[in-house]
């Protein structure tokens, strides 16, 4: 964990209104799953920094464990939705911008890598792709709008997933939501890893229960710190797990972002 | 285990004596503060920045039992600034007193611990809890909190109720005692003479500001709260005319507190009367902020040749 100036490596368009963004990096682990925090402008207007899933790792020492070792470079897969984000998208390389991370706990390491199944929504994707570099396995269900957004899937191909497309308007792969093409994929000792809108999030929640697979989220919250102190990112998280406190709520930065998705009050989200 | 980060700067010996502030009878080896809500419980912040750098360090606010807060979303970004509605979530003081203190009480720099309760009782009873843990240097009363329904607030807006909650703290302790006031108050100066009356030792001013934010598209409030506290460099220039209102009748020393980014934030507030200031929402912009505006400080006493104590009131209105 730290706060630093990173060098912008570089900053492309990828396909529309998603960019990627490649940052130096001091050489601090990373684990498939943790986020960092930018500070997009060094004025007061948007004055809160933006949290982004580590979409890539760079010049990490090969390792056969689950995490990165000494990595040279981050990159972040980003859609831009607002000022903070079209403000990010007018960096250019060479440019500097102040980093806070690695934050969060980031996946929890499956059993069998085979039996992974990873689900994204969109930029949801970006969490995913340290992941299916380390496991090399599993299915990748990535749903879009339309056929241009599935460019961002790219990444993928050559990691030994199997990659299932759904397009909200069928211009590319299975017409419909993620969740009808999970609905075929799902088995009982299915692991799911799930990032994307919190409807998304909330169907597949409830696929995986009835079908008795295990199922992790990684939750995005508007957040202020990103460290766990000013409690802005809360969710409501249920009573019957240990660490956790009757009725109370998980900070998304710290606590999460992934969560087990039958910690969360689904409901109150 | 914490790691510390490195000091990264240095101040030289003659400047941190210029830095030096007393404040409700604590020492402080200068006038930054953190603010309470803005800094946790301090070790979350050790991997970022050198908490011996700090003035004071004033913790979460504290209630009897824990607090699971409001539900979400409770923030939202505003232009220059955010509006919160946390709801004071807590561990409770017992959970503080066993877990957290022990690491605080470590650290060579002054731990205030802010304290709300929903009846005068609690916060008489919170403040002897903390005084017989030890490692407290002093106690932060908040009668200021727009984002809970008891308590709080109701306190800060009435200067009878307040005089009533400050009398029963100072009464029943030997800490120091500061009392955080809210803004939200036709003038200002009739609460700083009530606390002032209940014997407090110090005043923070200002708490947030109550405001709301609405979603245009959903016809809806951003947080769930409805009203939430707005803070950040946005409210800085209110707070600073109110610590300036507040000194035309105070005779305790003011901490001032609100949209602190930089030291030239945090001087505004020394010339306009405030003995310290408090740091708060910059802790979540840069978790090193504290400690830079105290380095900003420094080297403003060097350029002009001044200490801290000396800069205090030295703002000249014009004739």
């Amino acid at each position: 964990m730290q706060s630093s100036q990173a060098a912008i490596l570089h900053n492309k368009k990828v396909v529309d209104d998603y960019f990627r963004m490649r940052l130096s990096w001091s050489g601090m682990e990373v684990r498939p799953g943790q986020f960092i925090m930018l500070r997009v402008s060094d004025g007061l207007d948007p004055l809160l920094r933006r949290p982004f899933g580590i979409y890539n790792v760079i010049g990490a020492k090969k390792t056969t464990g689950f995490s990165f070792k000494r990595p040279t470079g981050v990159e972040i897969l980003y859609r831009v939705v607002g000022k903070g984000t079209a403000i990010l998208s007018s960096k250019e390389p060479g440019e500097r911008i102040n980093v806070l991370g690695p934050l969060g706990n980031g996946w929890v390491e499956p059993e069998e890598a085979r039996n992974v199944i990873m689900v994204a929504g969109g930029v949801g994707l970006a969490p995913m792709l340290p992941l299916a570099q380390r496991l090399k396995a599993g299915a990748l269900l990535f749903g879009a709008r339309h056929k241009a957004d599935t460019k961002i899937v790219a990444g993928f191909s050559g990691l030994g997933c199997k990659i299932k497309i759904a397009t909200d308007d069928g211009s590319r792969g299975f017409k419909g939501f993620v969740t009808g093409l999970l609905a075929k994929e799902i088995k009982p000792d299915s692991v799911i890893y799930a990032c994307g809108p919190a409807p998304m999030l909330k169907a597949v929640a409830v696929i995986a229960l009835a079908s008795g697979a295990r199922c992790f989220v990684s939750l995005e919250r508007t957040m202020a710190c990103g460290i766990g102190v000013c409690l802005g990112c809360a969710v409501k998280t249920g009573a019957h797990k240990a660490g956790y406190e009757a009725d109370g709520f998980s900070m998304v930065c710290s606590d999460g972002p992934v969560f087990d998705s039958t910690d969360i009050d689904w409901d109150a989200l | 285990m914490i790691k510390k980060a490195k000091p990264k700067v240095k101040i030289d010996k003659k400047a941190a004596l210029a830095l030096e502030v007393e404040i409700a009878g604590l020492e402080l080896r200068n006038p930054v503060m953190t603010a309470s809500g803005t800094f946790g419980y301090g070790s979350e912040f050790a991997p970022y920045t050198d908490l011996e750098k700090l003035g004071a360090i004033i913790v979460k606010g504290l209630s009897l039992k824990p607090r699971h807060g409001n539900p979400s979303p409770r923030i939202v970004e505003t232009p220059c600034g955010m509006l919160n509605a946390i709801g004071l979530q807590n561990v409770g003081v017992e959970a503080f007193i066993k877990n957290k203190l022990l690491f605080l009480r470590k650290l060579k720099t002054p731990v205030i611990a802010n304290i709300f309760g929903e009846t005068v009782d609690d916060y008489r009873e919170l403040a002897l809890r903390l005084e017989d843990a030890g490692g407290v240097a002093a106690l932060e009363i908040n009668i200021s909190c727009p984002n809970v329904k008891k308590g709080g607030i109701a306190f800060g807006t009435d200067p009878v109720e307040a005089h009533k909650v400050v009398s029963a703290v100072t009464s029943a302790v030997r800490l120091p005692v500061i009392t955080k006031l809210s803004p939200n108050v036709t003038d200002i100066r009739v609460m700083v003479r009530a606390v002032q009356d209940a014997g407090t030792n110090a005043i923070t001013l200002i708490n947030t500001i109550p405001g709301l934010v609405v979603d245009v598209e959903k016809r809806r409030p951003m947080l769930a709260n409805v009203i939430g506290g707005l803070s950040g460099p946005a409210i800085r220039p209110i707070a600073v005319r109110m610590v300036w209102e507040a000194k035309s009748v105070a005779k305790v020393p003011l901490i001032g507190s609100g949209g602190i980014i930089s030291a030239n934030d945090a001087l505004e507030f020394i010339l306009a009367w405030a003995t310290a200031v408090q740091v708060g929402t910059a802790n979540f912009l840069d978790p090193d902020a504290a400690v830079k505006v105290a380095v900003g400080i420094a080297g403003y006493c060097k350029r002009h040749n001044a200490a801290v104590k000396s800069l205090v009131g030295g703002m000249k209105a014009r004739e």
